[in-house]
C-alpha cells in the first residue's frame, strides 16, 4: 500500500515537473520574440496563416513570430484577462466591434505613429473609421464581409422574378413583392426566405444603413443618444411583415444561426437566406451535388447600396515590448499578396484597395464578383464604436428586435425599448 | 392491487427508459455527427445512422489539430489535480466531520459560500497570483487552479462520507489496541475508499472539462489542453466545422468513459455509503 501512494506520488512528481516552465522570454537569446495570437479556425484560412508565419520567420531570423490559435467564441474574456495580467499577445487578431473597450481602456497600442504609409493608404478611410476611437488607431482593418442573399438558383428562375445584380439590386419594397411571387411559386410549407436571426441586432443595424438607419446620434456635446427615425424602421418593418404578414419567411429560422438555414436551403424549404459572405464556403462544402445556388446583394433603400461592416483587424498589445517590429510582421502580413491569401482562405473580401483588385477575387465563380462589388459601399457599423454598446445590444435591443420580429410586440413599443431602455443604458457609459 | 402496481411499475420504468433515451440524445448525436460526411451534415432529413460513413472527419480532426498532445495535457492535468485534491480533502474532511468545533462549522460554512463566487470573479486575480509564482503558461498553475476549485466540493463530499462511517467502529479498533494511526488506515480508509473514488472521478471530470482557465492561463498552442483545442474548430456567430468538431469531441468523452466504467461499482457503493445513515 505504502509502495503504490509513494510511486503514485514519484509519477505525479515527475508529470509535474516534466509540466513546468516553457515560459517564453521576450528577447532573452538577443532575438525578439512576438505571439501573434490568430482567430483563423477554417483549415484553408488557418493554413494560409501558418504559413505567412513561416515566410516571416525564415525572413527575419531575429524577430520570431509565434502562432497561437485562439478562439472566437471566448476571445473578449481570454483577451481581458490577459491585458489585466500582463500576458496579452504581441499582435491580436480580432473584430473592429470588440475593440472599442480595449481601445479606450488603453490595452491597445495607438498604431497612428506606427502604420507604414503604404498600409494606410491602401486601406479606404471608411475601414478605418471602424478602428478609430476618439484620436487613436486601434487596430488594422483588414477583412470584411457584406451581407448578401445565397439564393436557389432554379427556384429564382422558375418563379420568373426579375435577378438582382450588384449594379442594380431590389429595392425593399420590390424585395418584398418579389419574396410573394416566390413564395407563391413554390408552394405550401416553403418560403421565399430565412432569416436567420439568432443575433438580430448588428443584422438589422448594418442593413439598416442602407435605408438611412442610423439609431446613434453623436451629439454637440460628443455624446451618443439612441434616436429612431422611419429611416430606421424600414428594415425591422420589411423583415417583420416578411414573418408575420406576407407569410414570406420562416418563422421558424428567427432564433437559429445561420449555418442551422442551410439544409433547408438545400433541401428547397427556402429559396434565399440573408446571410454574411464567407458562408459560401459551407455551402461549397455541404451542398449536395448539382445544387445551383448563386450570390445576390443584399437590398437596398434610400441611401444606396452601403451596409455596416466590422472588419477583422490586427492590433498591437500597448504592453508589447516591441510594437514597430509588431507593426512590421503586421505589414508583412497585409501586403496585398498576402491579404489576398487570407481573404481566400476566409472567403471574405480584403480592405486593401490593391488586394481587392487582384483578379483571382474577381471571378464570377463562388460570387466572388458579387462581393467584390459591394465592397465600396462597406462602412463601419453604426454603433460598435459607441460605449455601452455591447450592454445596449445584449440587455435591450437583443430581446426587443426578437420579440418584434416574432409578432409579440409592435413597432411604437421595439422604438420605445430600443430609445428610452437604451438610452439609460448609454447615459451610464457617457457621463 | 396487484395490477395496478404492475401498472405504477411499468410507467416507472417507461419514464426511466425517457429519460436515459433524454441523457443519451446529445452523446448519440454526436457519434452519428462524427461519421457523417458534410455533405451529409447539410442535409435537410437528418438520419441517425449516417448513410455514407467515413472516417474522414478522424483525420481531418487529428491532421488540424493537436489532438493527441492536447488530450495527454488534459489527462496529465486532471489525473494531478484529481490525486491532489482528495489527498488533501480527505483528512481535511475527517477532521471536520469527527471532531465537532467553530472551526470546522466556520470550515463547512466556508465550503459552501465558495461554492457561490462565479470564477470569472476570481480569473483576474488568479492570475495575478499564478503569474507572481511564475506558474503562468505552465501545467502545474493549471493543476494547482483545478485543485484550489474542486477542493471544496471535495471537502464537503468527503465529509459526508466520513459522517457515514460509524464512529463505533474506531472505537471498537480502540478497544483492541490500535492507536489513532492505525485506525484510519485499517479501519476507516478501507470504508471511505468508495467516498473517494467517487470524490477523485469529480474532480478528474471537472478538471478534464474545464475550459476557461486553461484558455487564459496557457499561452503556447502544445501547453493547450483538449477543451480549448476543440473550439478551435469554432468560427464566429455559431459557424462550426461541425463534422472534424463532433469526431473530437466524441473522442474527447472516451477518457470520461473510460475512468467511469472503471471506477462505476465504487462509486454506487459510495453513493450509498454516504446517502444511509448509520
Amino acid at each position: 500500500m505504502r509502495v503504490r501512494i509513494l510511486a503514485l506520488i514519484a509519477i505525479l512528481t515527475l508529470l509535474l515537473a516534466g509540466c513546468t516552465g516553457g515560459e517564453d522570454s521576450g528577447s532573452a537569446s538577443g532575438k525578439i520574440r512576438l505571439r501573434f495570437q490568430s482567430l483563423a479556425w477554417q483549415k484553408e484560412s488557418v493554413d494560409a496563416n501558418r504559413e505567412l508565419v513561416r515566410e516571416w520567420n525564415a525572413r527575419n531570423p531575429d524577430v520570431q513570430v509565434q502562432y497561437v490559435q485562439g478562439s472566437w467564441n471566448s476571445v473578449h474574456d481570454q483577451l481581458l484577462t490577459s491585458f489585466e495580467g500582463g500576458e496579452a499577445p504581441d499582435i491580436i487578431h480580432d473584430a473592429s466591434d470588440d475593440l472599442a473597450d480595449f481601445a479606450y481602456g488603453g490595452y491597445l497600442a495607438d498604431l497612428s505613429g506606427l502604420l507604414p504609409e503604404r498600409l494606410r493608404a491602401d486601406i479606404p478611410t471608411p475601414s478605418w473609421e471602424t478602428v478609430t476611437f476618439g484620436k487613436g488607431v486601434y487596430g488594422v482593418p483588414f477583412l470584411q464581409e457584406p451581407r448578401v442573399l445565397i439564393a436557389n438558383q432554379k427556384i429564382l428562375k422558375a418563379s420568373g422574378v426579375r435577378i438582382p445584380t450588384a449594379e442594380r439590386p431590389w429595392s425593399w419594397p420590390e424585395f418584398r413583392t418579389v419574396a410573394k411571387k416566390i413564395t407563391a411559386a413554390m408552394g405550401r410549407g416553403k418560403y421565399a426566405l430565412a432569416w436567420p436571426l439568432k443575433e438580430p441586432v448588428s443584422v438589422t443595424l448594418n442593413l439598416g444603413l442602407s435605408a438611412g438607419g442610423q439609431l446613434f446620434h453623436r451629439r454637440a456635446d460628443g455624446k451618443v443618444r439612441v434616436g429612431f427615425t422611419a429611416a430606421d424602421a424600414v428594415v425591422p418593418e420589411t423583415i417583420h411583415d416578411q414573418v408575420n404578414t406576407d407569410r414570406t419567411a420562416s418563422r421558424s429560422t428567427l432564433g437559429i444561426g445561420g449555418s442551422d438555414t442551410l439544409p433547408g436551403l438545400f433541401g428547397g424549404k427556402y429559396a434565399m437566406v440573408p446571410l454574411g459572405f464567407s458562408y459560401r464556403q459551407q455551402i461549397v462544402q455541404q451542398a449536395p451535388p448539382g445544387f445551383d445556388w448563386t450570390v445576390l446583394p443584399a437590398p437596398v433603400g434610400d441611401a444606396g447600396a452601403v451596409q455596416g461592416v466590422s472588419p477583422q483587424t490586427l492590433s498591437i498589445a500597448e504592453d508589447s515590448p516591441h510594437k514597430r517590429e509588431a507593426m512590421r510582421f503586421v505589414d508583412h502580413m497585409l501586403q496585398p499578396r498576402n491579404m489576398v491569401r487570407l481573404a481566400r482562405g476566409d472567403w471574405m473580401l480584403p480592405t486593401g484597395t490593391a488586394a481587392l483588385a487582384d483578379p483571382s477575387l474577381r471571378v464570377r465563380r463562388d460570387g466572388w464578383a458579387v462581393g467584390v462589388a459591394l465592397a465600396q459601399g462597406l462602412r463601419s457599423a453604426p454603433a460598435p464604436s459607441v460605449r455601452g454598446y455591447p450592454e445596449w445590444k445584449d440587455k435591450v435591443a437583443t430581446p426587443a428586435y426578437q420579440e418584434f420580429y416574432s409578432g409579440a410586440i409592435d413597432l411604437d413599443e421595439l422604438e420605445k425599448r430600443l430609445v428610452k431602455d437604451g438610452n439609460l443604458v448609454l447615459a451610464r457609459y457617457q457621463r | 392491487m396487484n395490477r395496478t402496481s404492475t401498472v405504477a411499475r411499468a410507467g416507472q420504468y417507461l419514464a426511466l427508459l425517457g429519460y436515459l433515451v433524454f441523457l443519451a440524445f446529445p452523446f448519440l448525436w454526436l457519434i452519428s455527427t462524427a461519421f457523417k460526411p458534410a455533405r451529409e451534415l447539410g442535409s435537410l432529413h437528418p438520419t441517425w445512422i449516417p448513410q455514407d460513413p467515413t472516417l474522414s472527419n478522424f483525420r481531418q480532426a487529428f491532421a488540424e489539430q493537436p489532438l493527441l498532445q492536447a488530450a495527454a495535457n488534459s489527462l496529465i492535468a486532471a489525473l494531478c489535480a484529481a490525486v491532489i485534491a482528495v489527498a488533501i480533502a480527505t483528512p481535511m474532511a475527517y477532521v471536520m466531520a469527527r471532531h465537532r468545533s467553530r472551526l470546522s462549522t466556520a470550515a463547512t460554512g466556508w465550503v459552501v459560500i465558495s461554492q457561490a463566487f462565479p470564477f470569472v470573479l476570481l480569473i483576474i486575480p488568479l492570475f495575478l497570483v499564478l503569474k507572481n509564482l511564475g506558474l503562468i503558461n505552465t501545467l502545474s498553475g493549471l493543476v494547482l487552479v483545478y485543485v484550489v476549485w474542486s477542493l471544496p466540493f471535495a471537502l464537503w463530499m468527503l465529509a459526508g462520507y466520513v459522517r457515514a462511517v460509524p464512529r463505533e467502529l474506531e472505537e471498537a479498533a480502540a478497544v483492541d489496541g490500535a492507536g489513532r494511526l492505525r485506525t484510519l488506515i485499517s479501519v476507516t480508509a478501507p470504508l471511505l475508499a468508495p467516498g473517494i473514488a467517487a470524490t477523485a472521478l469529480f474532480a478528474f471530470i471537472t478538471a478534464w472539462n474545464e475550459f476557461f482557465f486553461a484558455l487564459v492561463l496557457l499561452k503556447t498552442p502544445e501547453k493547450q489542453t483538449l477543451p480549448v483545442v476543440l473550439t478551435h474548430f469554432l468560427g464566429a456567430e455559431g459557424a462550426a466545422d461541425l463534422g472534424p468538431l463532433a469526431a473530437a469531441a466524441f473522442l474527447a468523452t472516451i477518457p470520461s468513459l473510460v475512468v467511469f466504467a472503471v471506477i462505476q461499482r465504487r462509486i454506487t457503493g459510495g453513493m450509498l455509503a454516504g446517502a444511509v445513515k448509520s
